[in-house]
């Protein structure tokens, strides 16, 4: 059987959840299987010079500017699939994957399964394991093949990092098909770590929705203040423009990796984990015992969020 | 401007979830079903997009609770409001439900399909693709801001790390949203009485045409709290082993 993993890239960055769709492929895959790596994008440097731990690479150069919209994206997928004939397509759960899946399901009539952690091979069929309710049940399913699968980020390790052997690169170039699009990409912006870069802060305290309202942001602030760390939260406290965007931890915010993350009344949904499951100490504050962010959390307390605050800036307030 | 908004009546993950005795799925008979999040999104982005441009809005619901959540939507500013009959009392699969959203649109005119980017029931698959693949309208998910000029939709949409990207496209077309361009407004309750008169409409469920994606084997529980370690829920005792972890750790003082 072939298998194509789908990666994304930008700004002449590999996102590292491509090297984990290889490692999905070879876990779904069985002797003699091949891998075949997809990309898409305006240079093809970051997948040449990393995804080698793929059998082959097939990429389309697509011109224009920085970020290729999914509608080309899927289109040029969808011609690789039609001439590669796979048994299966890993498409990541990004917010290009989330355009990407559905569509190349609808277009071949395949079966699609989506927040996908876990793969295994049952002869002509694949047993996945998928997050559902924000990561609260898993659910056990069947799949026929071919069939694809859209895969959580950071549910599988990411394959070694290293560069495509040209005899294993077969690349087309895809300007013309892009420019016929019907969504033109006309700006992007990228945010300004001026003020704050989260990615690089030894300790954040990061604040959910269980913190209520904008006022009470300070309580959590004053905790922060005093560990030396930098505020955080997760989407809708940022929705609620109770924080800044570059204050986001998340799939479509920041992806850290601290010493030490206090997570206050945050529910840990897949994409909130997302982006800060490696950090090294994970200390989570939820009344809810069930809350998904005690799976991946060191410390784990049920209280209520302000009553362990009070009393831990108490305790910590230097001078006391 | 047509605008077709979809919202789906999801159970509360924040509340308890038990599994039914075999299994396969979750018990429904407590629980507390509400609008999904990002449905609630996709409304307001349907109602500022009708006060900017004088668009129609009509709301098709689905699930426990339709009726409900429909008056909401006439309260804040939907024209329309529509209860999808629904296929058994199991998950809203999106994949399924694609075919009957798909026929409302082409039977309403719409020119816009707004929906939530995602629910945390579609475990077969986003309604945004489905629908827009069945449609041959383009579409876009993840969008933070969406505006529209002359009769192309100008859609912000949110990319990992903090990266957003603009996109101009024409209608008609499919958006997934994530955030609204406002935070959902609150409606007051004389305006949801006035709107409890609106007479509701029924679509029947249509097929999608596309096969079942896969059997589910079983349901469970995710294994408890990996290896962490629980230290309980009285404040007092969880501050003062917190207080010692730091400072064993050197985090306690700046
Ligand atoms: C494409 C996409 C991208 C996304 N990107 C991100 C992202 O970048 N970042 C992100 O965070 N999310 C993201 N999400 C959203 C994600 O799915 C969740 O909706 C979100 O993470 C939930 O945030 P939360 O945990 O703060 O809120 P909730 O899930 O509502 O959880 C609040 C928690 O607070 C607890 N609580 C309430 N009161 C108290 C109290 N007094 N004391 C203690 N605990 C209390 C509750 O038990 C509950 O568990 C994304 C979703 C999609 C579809």
């Amino acid at each position: 059987m072939r298998i194509i993993a789908c990666t994304e890239g930008s700004f002449g960055k590999l996102e590292p959840f491509s090297l984990e769709m290889i490692t999905a492929a070879r876990t779904a895959g069985a002797a003699g299987d091949e891998v075949v790596a997809f990309f898409a994008g305006q240079e093809l440097e970051p997948a040449v010079a990393n995804l080698g731990a793929a059998d082959r690479l097939v990429a389309a150069s697509a011109g224009g500017s920085q970020l290729i919209a999914a509608e080309s994206y899927t289109r040029l997928l969808a011609d690789t699939v039609a001439a590669e004939e796979p048994g299966l397509v890993l498409v990541p759960y990004s917010a290009n994957g989330l355009d990407v899946a559905g569509n190349l399901a609808a277009r071949t009539g395949w079966p699609l399964v989506s927040y996908v952690n876990e793969i295994r091979r049952d002869g002509d069929r694949l047993t996945v394991v998928a997050q559902v309710y924000g990561g609260k049940i898993l659910a056990e399913c069947s799949v026929p093949l071919p069939a694809i699968l859209m895969v959580n980020p950071g549910a599988f390790a990411e394959a070694e990092r290293r560069a495509v052997d040209p005899s294993k690169l077969q690349h087309f170039d895809a300007t013309a098909a892009v420019a016929e699009g019907k969504v033109r990409l006309v700006g992007v912006d990228v945010p300004n770590y001026d003020s704050v870069d989260l990615t690089t802060a030894e300790r954040i305290v990061c604040v959910g929705r269980g913190i209520g309202d904008e006022a009470s942001i300070d309580i959590a602030r004053g905790l922060a203040d005093i560990l030396g760390a930098e505020i955080a939260g997760s989407r809708p406290v940022v929705d609620s423009g109770w924080l800044p965007k570059v204050r986001q931890v998340g799939k479509s915010g920041q992806k850290v990796k601290p010493k030490l993350y206090l997570a206050l009344g945050v529910s840990g949904a897949p994409e909130h984990l997302e982006g800060m499951s490696k950090s090294d100490l994970i200390i989570a504050v939820n009344t809810d015992p069930k809350a998904p962010i005690f799976n991946v959390a060191h410390f784990g307390a049920t209280c209520d969020l302000f009553d362990l605050v009070a009393n831990l800036s108490e305790r910590l307030q230097p001078g006391r | 401007m047509k605008i077709l908004v979809v919202l789906r009546m999801i159970p509360d993950s924040a509340g308890e979830l038990e599994l039914t005795s075999d299994g396969r799925g979750i018990d429904r008979e407590w629980l507390d079903f509400q609008l999904n999040d990002f449905d609630d999104h996709a409304l307001e982005e349907a109602i500022l997009l009708k006060e900017a441009s004088g668009a129609t809005v009509v709301a098709v619901a689905i699930g426990e609770g339709s009726n409900r959540v429909l008056q909401m939507a006439v309260a804040r500013g939907a024209d329309e409001a529509i209860a999808l009959e629904a296929e058994g009392d199991g998950m809203i699969d999106s994949r399924a439900i694609a075919g009957s959203i798909v026929a409302l649109a082409r039977s309403k005119a719409a020119d816009l399909l707004l929906c939530g980017v995602q629910s945390t029931e579609d475990l077969f698959g986003q309604l945004v693709p489905y629908a827009g693949a069945l449609l041959g309208w383009p579409h876009v998910s993840g969008s933070s801001r969406v505006g529209i000029e002359a009769s192309a939709l100008r859609v912000t949409q949110e990319r990992g790390g903090g990266i957003a990207a603009t996109y101009e496209i024409a209608l008609p077309a499919v958006i997934g949203v994530q955030t609204a361009s406002k935070a959902p407004r609150y409606v007051s309750g004389s305006k949801l009485r006035e709107a409890s008169k609106t007479a509701i409409g029924k679509a029947p469920s249509e097929p999608a045409g596309f096969e079942r994606s896969a059997e589910i084997v079983a349901l469970r529980l995710p294994g408890q709290r990996g290896s962490g370690e629980n230290l309980g829920d009285n404040p007092e005792n969880v501050a003062d082993r917190l207080a010692s972890i730091l400072a064993a750790k050197g985090f306690a003082g700046v």
